[in-house]
């Protein structure tokens, strides 16, 4: 459905994409993980045609997508990471005219405009303006605009950002049928959970360039020989840290508020050896996890940084 | 269809704007009203006579100075009055006509007219409209002078001759007035007319760039990206905004043209030629307001540039300043004028309203004026192209 192939694009000094390449089956759904900056928006730019590109290439089934290439981007389904709506327009008026740009036959259109106000459960306010919503019924009447036109590749760009967990649910699960219907998907988040829920294939990305991808248990693997120790403790947690560092198997400290991950070979070999050294340097425990490791680890893995700034 | 559906959205968010009903519609009319009240009549020089009291040839002078309607006259006795006020400022000329003036015609002799005024570019233009006033006076006497030192008949009857001949092919005395300075004489305009047409220029075009704004604010809003995303190419984008203001200026246009007829009489000339007028400067305002929206980043900075710039392209084409007051003091100005569409659109109106022109006189005007507007919507286009996809 989508291809893309080395993508490149680059602001002055920075070059923001750096050699991205995924690729999105129908009926897929494909996260981009990654921190603020990572390279997610401008990526998602050039692949539907909204950029221009420095390098690389975009196919939407097979056929190369330029921002000048107007008739394949019907076949995309966009939801902006930034709002992107008529504040006084309604939200009926601002889903008919998109609607319209999309060539969407009267009839359709209307029928089509109270479904997906149905999904984004704004039915009763659908004759309200825009600016007189909260933050997230702005950001649901900014997803409905994308999947008014039913497209076959509907692209989201953090879409969830400040919605309520329960609105946040009925996205996620809207999301999940449409992906289910046949739909290909390209998300993007840096919510971990969002990505491991929603995606059948991710790709982690920082500073521009794809570190890693596959299915969630793909990724897992990359540390299947590592497990994740969090150590609930007080104390001077970085001068312990330090400490962890220097033992043998230890692979990754980092120290978050009242607590030390280490992430090691085998925690049943080194936990003794991590747990005296905190000791010496005084540091007490109050608690101990061993976990396999999830996304954020991986995360943490591959990039050195966690996922939230 | 899709350019409609975005102008429609355009018109929409413009019409839910209660102060923009009071820029389009009421503000133009109110100003017309005031200029017009002040400028349209009020400004009129005073002109100072001293004349002989009696004679034929100088009463008919005095008739025709009397009657002229680009100045007031105001008798006096003697030269030395009206020096004194011409220098307090009392009067903007003087005219001091010889006590032989009528002897000095009929000899043929001669004839020395003083004209007083204070140095200046104002006392030059009413020089001119007085020189032509006087030979166009002289015309008659001087042929019948003429006529009679060549023995051909005595002075009265050759003067009346040549006041029948020239009646018949009055061709003749009329052409004389236009070649000489029909624009300094305001007699062929309305009190409100100019100002109405100044009016119009104005508003069309400061509400059109004033409105730059909205399609910042859509691009700023990212729905001009988010439209992009869309199976919709940047010419569709542009051209849908750039008809919803369209739409406005001439809705603007159209109302200020029948407000000032009703009201104030003002006329137009042919409607057609009128309305095309209209429509094609309407283009112009728009695709200005497009390049300017295209160029602005920021639609707080853009509103009032866009109303800066609105007033200083009225200002320089005419609107403010009449184009033949530039084009007698300030040539150079007046050439400059012409680099803005306002002073095309005005003269386009003078063939209509003065002239009696119909739309072919004014087809050059008009082509004129889609070039403007061609030249900004191409300029527009392609600026939106590139600060949409970088
Ligand atoms: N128009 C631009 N001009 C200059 N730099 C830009 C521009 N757009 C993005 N960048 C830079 O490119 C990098 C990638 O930005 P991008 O928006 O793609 O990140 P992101 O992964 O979407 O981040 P976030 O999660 O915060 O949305 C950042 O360093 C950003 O500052
Ligand atoms: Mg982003």
């Amino acid at each position: 459905m989508l291809e893309c192939r080395d993508l490149r694009k680059s602001f002055g000094e920075l070059a923001a994409v750096d050699g991205v390449s995924f690729h999105i089956a129908a009926g897929e759904t494909y996260g981009l993980l990654g921190p603020n900056g990572a390279g997610k928006t401008t990526s998602i730019s050039m692949a539907v045609g909204l950029m221009q590109r420095d390098g690389g290439q975009v196919l939407v089934d097979g056929e190369p997508l330029d921002p000048g290439t107007t008739r394949l981007k019907a076949k995309i389904g966009l939801v902006p990471q930034d709002l992107a709506l008529y504040p006084d327009l309604t939200a009926r008026e601002n889903l008919r005219f998109f609607g319209r740009l999309y060539d969407m036959p009267r009839a359709r259109l209307s029928r089509r405009v109270d479904e997906v106000l149905e999904i984004i459960g704004l039915s009763d306010r659908a004759n309200d303006r825009a600016d007189t919503f909260s933050g997230g019924m702005k950001r649901r009447l900014n997803i409905g605009i994308g999947l008014l036109h039913a497209p076959r590749l509907l692209v989201l760009d953090e879409p969830t950002v400040g919605v309520d967990p329960q609105s946040r649910n009925a996205i996620l699960e809207s999301i999940e049928q449409l992906g289910s219907e046949g739909l290909a998907v390209l998300y993007t988040t840096h919510y971990m959970e969002e990505a491991e829920r929603l995606c059948d294939r991710i790709g982690i990305i920082d500073r521009g360039q794809i570190k890693a991808e596959g299915t969630r248990r793909e990724l897992a693997q990359i540390l299947s020989q590592h497990d994740r120790v969090r150590l609930s403790a007080t104390g001077p947690l970085h001068e312990g840290a330090e400490a962890l560092r220097r033992i043998a198997g230890v692979q990754q400290v980092d120290v978050t508020d009242g607590a030390i991950d280490v992430l090691v070979e085998q925690a049943g070999n080194s936990l003794m050896a991590i747990l005296s050294a905190l000791e010496q340097s005084g540091v007490s425990i109050t608690g101990v996890e061993i976990d396999e490791p999830n996304l954020e680890a991986v995360f943490l893995h591959l990039t050195g940084r966690s996922l939230r700034d | 269809m899709k350019a409609l559906a975005i102008a429609g959205s355009n018109l929409r968010r413009f019409a839910r704007e209660r102060a923009n009903v009071f820029f389009v519609l009421i503000l133009p009319m109110l100003l017309i009203l005031v200029l017009g009240s002040v400028f349209g009549r009020g400004f009129e020089p005073r002109v100072g006579l001293v004349a002989p009291e009696t004679g034929d040839l100088t009463q008919a002078l005095v008739d025709e100075l009397e009657a002229h309607e680009g100045f007031a006259l105001h008798r006096h006795s003697d030269r030395e009055t009206v020096v004194r006020a011409v220098e307090r400022g009392e009067l903007e000329a003087g005219l001091i006509l010889p006590p032989d003036y009528d002897a000095a015609i009929r000899a043929g002799d001669a004839v020395e007219i003083d004209f007083i005024a204070r140095p200046g570019q104002a006392s030059l233009s009413l020089r001119r409209t007085i020189d032509t006033l006087l030979a166009e006076q002289m015309m008659l006497p001087r042929i019948a002078a003429f006529a009679a030192a060549e023995g051909a008949a005595p002075f009265d009857q050759a003067l009346a001759r040549a006041a029948t001949v020239t009646a018949d092919t009055d061709g003749v005395h009329v052409e004389s007035t236009v070649a000489g300075d029909s624009g300094i004489s305001r007699r062929n305009w309305g009190q409100f007319d100019l100002g109405a047409q100044q009016q119009l220029m104005l508003f069309m075009f400061l509400t059109s760039l004033a409105g730059s704004a909205a399609l910042v604010q859509t691009r700023r809003l990212g729905i001009a990206r988010r439209m992009f995303a869309t199976p919709t190419t940047v010419r569709t984008i542009l051209l849908g905004e750039g008809l919803g203001r369209f739409g406005v200026a001439l809705v603007q246009g159209v109302y200020i043209m029948l407000g000032t007829m009703v009201v104030f009489g003002v006329r137009w000339g042919d409607p057609l030629g009128a309305i095309l007028i209209v429509l094609t400067f309407g283009l112009v305002g728009s695709g200005a307001a497009m390049l300017m929206g295209a160029l602005f980043s920021n639609d707080q900075q853009a509103a009032p540039v866009g109303v800066f710039l609105g007033l200083g392209a009225a200002a320089l084409g005419g609107c403010m300043l009449p184009l033949y007051v530039m084009e007698l003091f300030a040539p150079a100005v007046w050439t400059a004028a012409h680099v803005m569409p306002h002073a095309w659109a005005l003269e386009a109106f003078e063939v209509l309203a003065i002239h009696d022109g119909g739309v072919g006189d004014v087809l050059p005007f008009l082509g004129i004026l889609l070039g403007y507007a061609a030249g900004f919507y191409v300029l527009a286009i392609w600026r939106l192209r590139a600060v949409l996809t970088r």
